[in-house]
């Protein structure tokens, strides 16, 4: 017997825009009182070791979004965590923990940068040919933990863990033997500029139109998830496996393919690295986009506008702190301190609740978004 | 023994009084000023109907719940209960719905877990089964202090919580629904020792939303409404229908109104069919029934005698090991939910919560959780939720679904309206055949009325309807025919008119099984 007669819920009837709109900004309340916390408590960490705190964060918003310069670097670090990011959040909507981005991140990266030498000569046609490549690679490589765990009983948590070793040590393999350049930086040879992702111009820098493909990997991920059959499965099987296998949903082939779809993710997301801004894989590569991700998509509430601010904030974080340090003496890492407590905050949900008080928190994560994650 | 005495309680001292109790949820006053008096040597029934309050109000007294208004004496001193220790050093013990025993352990084991008697610093073993078979002894309940709690029956299991809580020297007993789970039998079985037991010296308070049950054993009745006591009654000055009066605020027909309908073709029909639990366990064991259109067959049993899996394996939700399944004529046999619901089976699964509805989708998506992937709501793999809307507004308001609002999320609606979005689905696809697994269970009163009243509407218009349910009352009153589960074998089969001896001896295994324990 429950006493749970709550009063119905009254979400207004409207437009698909509206509604989508309603939803995001109820969603985004509660990111945003978690980053105005960690801005307070950054200011008190920075008073404490003498810093000028007003001072150091208008030197991080200016590094961040105040130049266009500043700009391109920002969307040049939220362009991967927008896609691993997503790669978090599919597999959470079928209630499922990918950790496996990052090594789906770098099979993505060997496959463009193997792909993009042989298919070089194609110029846009190839860089196509190179994205679907990274994008069956990716999907194939997450289906492996989505088998694991349908068929086998194995945790996803621990197979997408120790199968990053795995990809991150077969990729290496494959930059440093059969792929390996003749040049001096150990990696893979530098693929012919005319099919890699050019650049956005406008004085954004490095800042590439592989930006626009992660937008569009979000609006996909919108459609995948709300409009299409297999998204309402994944979803339903998130919420309530149990209503979902008595509606006649399979169980396993949806924890295997929202598997299968982070990876494909991921691996797009490592692609279009390779394809934007190195034109190769040089060993080591860049390395944590995977895990951010995991940041991104709790920050984002695994909706793909959430996804898509979270990755601009850990991207306009980075970029913002090397103005920061320049201008103000204060250290780079405080910059990964904040997006810490971020991240705390909104995984913390009953710290807030104590420091905000309760009904900012129901207010907050009372959105329908908030209990779909699960968590 | 103790000598046994009336129900004259009136002039007993007042063991316990709580005064004012004010529990607020969120925008819910769950108890709202409730005081309650319980004398020594009395059963005072708390009743009223899911969500009214009784539970909470119990849970503050248990120490589970902080009270935000209110005080509660014991013995005429005024005392805190911080937590279930404080409340067990009172002398106030619990019996929960749910068990909490450790069934690979021995009653004796059980018994002490928690207060175990010592000897230097080793365990008292002997000392705990002497001090059990005393208190059972006592007190008439008879159990074997060396049995293990997993081979007993539930019966027998409530035996044991009852003796776990006298062990810890409980002068006041709260028992929530302790009838959910027995067979007639063992419902009296279990009121006669609590007559005992109040004769003694103790107090009870016995929860219920069964307005028979309490008729027959309780000396005075309080009834909850919407978190308020509506009034308090001596169980000798009233009757059902007042109490039912009480419980809903309305009159309610306590009889549902039967027509006589055509039977026709067996529609859904079910030979030898041989299903596995989740444990791997044999649950249904050859089991042949036949549902014909027009009808409903009723299965009556006590819970765990292969109900769920019965149901399940009759929807296509869960595999048949063997025999077979047949819908309209057609072998259906293992088809698979998906393809069943397509072929017109309508499936009301016992649990609304984690298998009728997801409770975080909105009403809209629940009410296509099932028929998402036909037209008009799905085309070449796309979905479209405004149809989706479109149809839940019409279905939610045809069902009586409050609010009717398809956008309101499942999870957010009290249990009848959940059971009634359920039933706003399964039903208005026009189906031929229906499973409904307690359909109202934990649902107020006015939500019985109005699915008991769906059920009959889809009986005459032909539909073979298969009920299962533990209400034996439900069963007997909406049922053209009535198969007994036992042990996942169908013992015997008996009319609407079968006497509660007739049955509760059929629902025990024909009363072979039941005194072994």
């Amino acid at each position: 017997m429950s006493e749970d007669r709550r009063e119905p819920e009254q979400s207004p009837r409207g437009s698909t825009l509206r509604r989508l709109l309603s939803d995001a900004a109820s969603a985004l309340v509660f990111p945003l009182i978690a980053i105005l916390i960690s801005f307070v408590i950054g200011a008190v960490i920075m008073l404490a070791t003498g810093h000028n705190p007003l001072a150091a964060y208008v030197a991080l918003v200016q590094g961040a979004f105040g130049s266009p310069t500043a700009l391109g670097r920002t969307l040049l670090g939220a362009t991967p965590l927008i896609f691993t990011g997503l790669a978090v959040a599919v597999a959470f909507r079928a209630g499922l923990f990918n950790i496996g981005g990052e090594g789906q991140f770098y099979i993505g990266a060997i496959t463009a940068a193997g792909l993009g030498v042989a298919l070089g000569s194609l110029g846009p046609l190839g860089t196509l040919l190179v994205l679907l490549g990274c994008l069956l690679t990716g999907f194939l490589w997450g289906a492996i933990p989505g088998f694991l765990k349908a068929y086998f009983g194995a945790h996803e948590v621990i197979t997408t863990i120790m199968l990053n070793f795995v990809a991150i040590l077969l990729a290496t393999y494959l930059a440093l033997n059969p792929l390996r350049s003749e040049g001096l930086v150990p990696g893979t040879e530098t693929i012919d500029p005319a099919a890699r992702i050019p650049f956005i111009g406008l004085g954004l820098g490095r800042a590439n139109y592989g930006f626009f493909l992660a937008l569009l990997a979000a609006v996909v991920f919108y459609l995948l998830l709300w409009r299409t059959r297999r998204g309402f499965q994944i979803r339903a099987v998130g919420l309530s496996p149990g209503a979902a296998s008595y509606a006649g949903m399979g169980i396993g082939v949806n924890t295997v393919l929202a598997l299968a779809i982070g990876g494909a993710f991921a691996a797009l997301g490592g692609g279009v690295e390779v394809l934007g801004v190195y034109g190769k894989m040089s060993i080591p590569f860049v390395e944590e986009l995977g895990f951010t991700g995991i940041g991104v998509a709790l920050l984002g509430r695994n909706h793909p506008i959430g996804v898509v601010l979270g990755a601009l904030l850990f991207g306009g974080l980075t970029s913002g702190a090397q103005e920061m340090q320049f201008a103000t003496d204060v250290p780079l890492q405080l910059a990964s301190v904040l997006a810490a407590i971020i991240l705390l905050l909104v995984t913390a949900t009953k710290l807030v609740e104590l420091i905000v008080g309760k009904r900012a928190r129901e207010l907050a994560s009372g959105t329908h978004l908030e209990r779909e994650t699960g968590l | 023994m103790t000598e046994r005495e009336s129900a004259g309680t009136t002039g007993a001292p007042v063991v316990l009084e709580m005064r004012g109790i004010t529990k607020t949820f969120g925008p819910v006053k769950a108890n709202d000023d409730i005081s309650i008096t319980l004398r020594r040597g009395e059963i005072l029934g708390l009743l009223g109907e899911n969500g009214a309050g009784k539970s909470t109000l119990m849970k503050i007294l248990y120490g589970l719940y902080k009270p935000d208004a209110g005080s509660i004496f014991i013995d005429g001193e005024e005392v805190e209960i911080h937590d279930p220790k404080d409340a067990v050093e009172r002398g106030i013990g619990m019996v929960h719905q749910h068990f909490t025993l450790i069934p690979p352990l021995t009653v004796a084991e059980n018994i002490a877990l928690g207060a175990e008697p010592r000897k230097g610093v080793t365990l008292d073993l002997e000392g705990a089964t002497k001090a059990t078979e005393e208190l059972s002894e006592r007190y008439g309940l008879r159990v074997d202090p060396r049995a293990r709690v997993a081979d007993l029956s539930v019966g027998v299991q409530q035996r044991v919580e009852i003796l776990k809580t006298l062990y810890r020297e409980a002068r006041i007993l709260i028992l929530d629904e302790p009838t959910a789970v027995l067979t007639p039998q063992e419902t009296e079985d279990l009121f006669s020792t609590l007559k005992d037991l109040v004769a003694d010296g103790l107090s009870i308070i016995l929860i219920t939303h069964k307005l028979g049950e309490l008729l027959g054993v309780s000396d005075r009745i309080t009834i909850i409404r919407d978190g308020h006591v509506v009034d308090t009654v001596q169980t000798a000055e009233t009757n059902e229908r007042e109490l039912a009066r009480l419980m809903v605020g309305r009159e309610v027909l306590l009889r549902v109104e039967k027509e006589d309908a055509e039977v026709g073709e067996p529609r859904l029909v079910a030979e030898g069919l041989v299903v596995l639990s989740s444990t791997g366990a044999v649950a249904v064991d050859g089991v042949t029934l036949s549902v014909r259109a027009g009808e409903i067959l009723g299965v009556a049993g006590v819970d765990g005698n292969g109900q769920t899996e019965l149901a399940d394996a009759l929807a296509g939700v869960r595999h048949a090991e063997s025999g077979h399944v047949n819908l309209d004529g057609e072998d259906v046999t293992n088809l698979g939910a998906d393809d069943l619901q397509e072929r017109g089976l309508a499936y009301v699964p016992e649990d609304r919560g984690s298998k009728g509805l997801v409770l975080d989708f909105a009403l809209y998506e629940n009410n296509t959780l099932k028929s998402y992937d036909e037209p008009p709501f799905s085309r070449y793999g796309w979905i479209f939720p405004k149809v989706w809307r479109r149809r839940a507004g019409e279905n939610l308001r045809a069902y009586d679904v409050r609010p009717p609002n398809p956008d309101a999320r499942a999870g957010s609606l009290s249990g009848g309206n959940q059971q009634k979005a359920i039933l706003a689905r399964e039903l208005s696809g026009e189906p031929g055949v229906i499973i409904a697994s307690q359909p109202t269970r934990g649902v107020d009163v006015g939500a019985i009325e109005f699915i008991h009243g769906q059920l009959l509407k889809q009986r005459a218009e032909g539909k073979a309807i298969l009920l299962i349910s533990l209400e034996l009352e439900e069963v007997r009153s909406l049922s053209d025919r009535i198969v007994v589960l036992y042990a996942g074998r169908i013992v015997g089969e008996v009319g609407p008119d079968a006497t509660d001896e007739e049955l509760g001896l059929l629902m025990a295994g024909r009363g072979a099984e039941e005194k072994s324990a």
